[in-house]
Formats: structure tokens, C-alpha cells, sequence
């Protein structure tokens, strides 16, 4: 699905990750594990096309979007939850669908605006209230539905649990593990590691922009003082 | 029957006024810049509307050809004067945007001549008489039903089409509405091009009202603009189109009841100074 090589990217001068080279094929997850500012959510938003890229190739279902922009990236099936959720608060609920939707056609975007409400039933219950007023919970459900207007077949998921309740938590894990069984390619930052690692068919360490460790969650779990410092016992 | 008549005198005023100040709102939404150049656009459109119609005879086909030019014009502003230097500072550009200002003012008189034009034929120079010997101009007809339409298709347009919920997300955050496929180019594009067509409507209008365009027809414009958007709440459109219309009513009152006291075009400020003192944020604007 996802073949990224000696990926290197950054913001201006800075380079935030260097010769990172992973991939994720449909139906599995991929989890990347590090400190703040390893370069995780970096790798996302050059994987979405948001952030510069210095060098590398990023290639989606054969096909070398390396130097595409957003928008066909989108078109080729990749959509970001992003880290801190950024909905549009000044936007209803069902309006940040709507943009969510806005390199589909109308139809899709009416359908998938559906099915998102089948997932989270409280969208569909405050679909006209402003985005900025739902608890923090709602706007992660509205964060995920937005990313899954446009069908994607990756989906870059960036701190899902972050000051959530644990029930909401669970709640959007649920949805991304019907996603994911129904063949969705999905890359996980989590800063909760322990359920990253529960989810995750595969793993990637990355240090201060450098990766490390790469391999399958078996791998990890077999290996105690791997896992033992990868949680921090 | 004074009050209605000066009350209608300010709601004529207060739409021309919301015309222009609309695209300066639009300009500072989603750029953060302030556009001083806009009130050069208006003068332009003045132009443009006095010289077709003298050619054609038609007052229509003026105003969408001032419209359409002068949308095109602004869009080229934005281009060339504005986008080399978003990554600078505002003020960079706000000094850009002073120096076009002067500059467009100078060229528009070495292009139409120093001392202004006028219709040849005056177009809507009626008027109907409502009751009591009460009259209403054609042009203040013109002018107040023009708003009300323009104003609530974009609207309508910004609540309910596609490219308006992107352009709201757009002006929210640029770089997450990019993210979900939105051309942030395109739509800053969209906004000069619309905020600019609108200084120009405003621009032919008030060359009705007056039956004159000069070089310096601007310069009160843009400062007042510039008042009306501070005093709306800086960003917002709603605060500024009730800023508009407040501000010609109070100009229109203040006129006759303080014209002893105050110049008029000082009244703008003196409003703006009282409502900052109690809401700093302004009329609408988010603290």
C-alpha cells in the first residue's frame, strides 16, 4: 500500500526526520513510538504532502506521489486526523464534513457524511451545532470523520487518546478497528503506547528524528527489554 | 419626517460604505493584512463607471465591466504586491500596500486628467415622491436595493455552497483546510476578486450620488474603511456591515445635529474612539 524511502523532511532549516524508511500494507497498522519531537507528526504531514520534503520517495498502491501535491494525494486515497484534532470551530459540525469532503463529488460527500454519523451517533445529533462548542471527545470523533468523507484507503491518525476519557477513547478506537478490518491501511502516532502497541500490527522507533527500531509488534512483545523500554518500566 | 429622511440618507450612506469596507474585512480575514490600496480600487471602479457609460449609454454594462475589471485588477494585486511578501511581517505590507495607494492616486490622474469627470448624461437623475413632499432619488433606490441584493447572495453563497464553507474553513485555519484538498491560492484569489468587484460596484455608485470621480476620491474611503473595520471587530463581516450601516446613520444625524461642533468625516473617529473605550475588540470581534 504505502512504501516510504530514505524519507527526509523538515520545516525551513530544520530537519525534523532523516532517511526514515518504512511501509504499511491494507488492512494493517503501523504504529510510530517516540519522545516528543521525534519527528512523528512531522512524517505524517510530509506523508499528507503538508511539509516539506528534502528527500526520499514516498510510493501509494504503486504509484509515486513523492512530488504531488495535497490535493491529488487526497484523490489518491490518503486522508490525516490531525494532532490537536484543528476542526474548524467557527463551522457546524456537518459544515467541517463538508470540507472534509471537498475534493469528492457531491454524492460521495452526502453519503459519506451518512455513514459518518453511523459511526459516531453524537455528530449526527448536534450535525448543526458550531464545532467549537462539542466537548473535547466529540471533536476527535468530528476530527475522524472529517478524514473519512473522502474514502481514504490510508489513514494518518496523529495522538488519538490525548486528553480524552477513557470511554471516548474507546469509543474511537472501536471505529478505527472496524476501519482497519475492512481493509484500511491506518499509521498511528499515539503517545499512549501500551494501546498503541495493542492495536498495531508493526512498529517503528524513532529518536530525536532518527529512526530506530522497526519491525512487528511480535517482535517487540518477544523481546522484554525492547518492550520494557519502549514503555517505560 | 426628518428623522426617516436623514435615517434613509444614513442607510444609502451605511451600503456604499459596507461595499467597500466588506472587502477590506475579506482582505484582513484571511491575509491579516490591512489593504489600504482597496479604497484605489474603489476610485478606479468610479472611473470605469462614468467612462463606459458615457461610451455606451449603459449604466448596466458599467457596472459589470467595473465589477469584472476591477475584481481582475485586484486579483493582480494581490499577486504582485501581496503575495511576495506573506512570509514578511504585516506592516511590510501594509507599507506596499500605503505605497500603491499614493501611487495609484498620481496615475489615475496623469491617465484621466486632474480635475475629475462627470457624466454627460446623468443616468437614474429621478426621483419619486413618496408622501408629504418626501422624495427618493432613483440612485439612493439603486443604491440600497444593489446591497441588499449583492450582500445576501454572498451570503447565502458563504453559508451554503461548497466554495463558501471552504472559504470560512480557509480563513478558520488555511493550513488544515489545505490538508482536506482546498486550493488556498484559489480562494485567496476568490476574495480579492470579490472584495475588489464590490469596492468597485461602490465605486460607480458614488459616482451617481455625486455625478463626479476624481484622483483623490479614495482618501476619505480608505481611512473611513479602515475605521468601519476596526469598529465592526476586525475580521468580522457581520460587525463591519453593522458598522457600515451605524456609521451612516450617525454621519447623517450628526451632520445636522452636531455639524456645529464636528466635521462629518471626523464623526467616524469619534464613534470609533467612544465604542473602543467600552468594547476594545470592537462592535462584533472576538476578544
Amino acid at each position: 500500500m504505502l512504501e516510504v524511502t530514505n524519507l527526509s523532511a523538515g520545516y525551513g532549516d530544520i530537519i525534523a526526520i532523516r532517511d526514515f524508511s518504512f511501509s504499511v500494507k491494507a488492512g494493517e497498522i503501523l504504529t510510530f513510538i517516540g519522545a516528543n519531537g521525534a519527528g512523528k507528526s512531522t512524517t505524517l504531514m510530509a506523508i499528507m504532502g503538508l511539509v516539506k520534503q528534502n528527500s526520499g520517495s514516498i510510493v501509494l498502491s504503486g504509484d509515486d506521489i513523492t512530488n504531488l501535491p495535497v490535493e491529488a494525494r487526497i484523490r489518491q486515497g490518503i486522508a490525516i486526523v490531525p494532532e490537536g484534532r484543528r476542526i474548524f470551530p467557527d463551522l457546524t459540525v456537518r459544515e467541517n464534513l463538508v470540507v472534509g469532503g471537498h475534493s469528492v463529488s457531491k454524492q460521495i460527500l452526502e453519503q459519506g457524511i451518512e455513514t459518518v454519523f453511523g459511526y459516531f451517533g453524537r455528530l449526527g445529533e448536534r450535525a448543526d451545532q458550531l464545532a467549537g462548542s462539542l466537548s473535547g471527545g466529540e471533536q476527535q470523533m468530528l476530527a475522524m470523520g472529517r478524514a473519512l468523507i473522502s474514502r481514504p484507503k490510508l489513514l494518518l491518525v496523529d495522538e488519538l487518546s490525548l486528553g480524552l476519557m477513557p470511554k471516548i477513547v474507546d469509543e474511537c478506537y472501536l471505529v478505527l478497528g472496524e476501519l482497519n478490518n475492512n481493509g484500511m491501511a491506518i499509521i498511528l502516532v499515539e503517545q499512549n503506547t501500551e494501546r498503541a502497541l495493542d492495536v498495531a500490527n508493526s512498529a517503528c522507533v524513532l529518536e530525536a528524528g532518527n529512526p530506530g527500531f522497526s519491525g512487528s509488534v511480535a517482535e517487540i512483545s518477544n523481546d522484554d527489554s525492547l518492550l520494557n523500554s519502549l514503555l517505560g518500566h | 419626517m426628518l428623522y426617516v429622511e436623514l435615517t434613509i440618507q444614513g442607510i444609502v450612506q451605511g451600503s456604499i460604505y459596507a461595499l467597500i469596507a466588506l472587502g477590506l474585512t475579506l482582505v484582513y480575514g484571511l491575509l491579516r493584512i490591512l489593504h489600504v490600496a482597496h479604497a484605489a480600487l474603489f476610485t478606479l471602479g468610479g472611473y470605469i463607471g462614468v467612462i463606459v457609460t458615457n461610451q455606451t449609454g449603459s449604466l448596466t454594462l458599467a457596472i459589470v465591466a467595473a465589477a469584472i475589471i476591477v475584481g481582475l485588477v485586484g486579483m493582480a494585486v494581490y499577486k504582485l504586491a501581496y503575495e511576495p511578501l506573506l512570509s514578511q511581517p504585516p506592516y511590510i505590507a501594509l507599507i506596499a500596500s500605503i505605497a500603491l495607494f499614493i501611487a495609484s492616486e498620481e496615475l489615475y490622474r496623469i491617465i484621466f486628467g486632474p480635475y475629475g469627470l462627470s457624466y454627460t448624461v446623468q443616468p437614474m437623475s429621478g426621483h419619486i415622491e413618496l408622501f408629504d413632499g418626501f422624495r427618493l432619488k432613483y440612485v439612493e433606490i439603486l443604491v440600497i436595493s444593489m446591497s441588499v441584493v449583492i450582500l445576501s447572495v454572498l451570503g447565502y453563497l458563504s453559508l451554503h455552497s461548497r466554495m463558501g464553507i471552504a472559504w470560512r474553513a480557509t480563513v478558520t485555519d488555511p493550513s488544515m483546510a489545505q490538508a482536506f484538498g482546498v486550493n488556498i491560492q484559489n480562494v485567496r484569489y476568490l476574495n480579492f476578486f470579490i472584495g475588489s468587484a464590490l469596492a468597485a460596484i461602490a465605486g460607480v455608485l458614488v459616482a451617481l450620488l455625486n455625478n463626479f470621480v476624481e484622483p483623490t476620491m479614495g482618501s476619505v474611503a480608505s481611512y473611513k474603511a479602515l475605521a468601519i473595520i476596526v469598529l465592526g471587530g476586525l475580521g468580522s463581516i457581520r460587525g463591519t456591515l453593522l458598522a457600515a450601516m451605524l456609521l451612516g446613520v450617525i454621519e447623517s444625524f450628526g451632520t445636522i445635529y452636531l455639524g456645529h461642533l464636528i466635521d462629518r468625516d471626523a464623526l467616524a473617529f469619534a464613534f470609533l474612539i467612544l465604542v473602543l473605550m467600552v468594547r476594545p475588540q470592537g462592535l462584533l470581534g472576538a476578544k
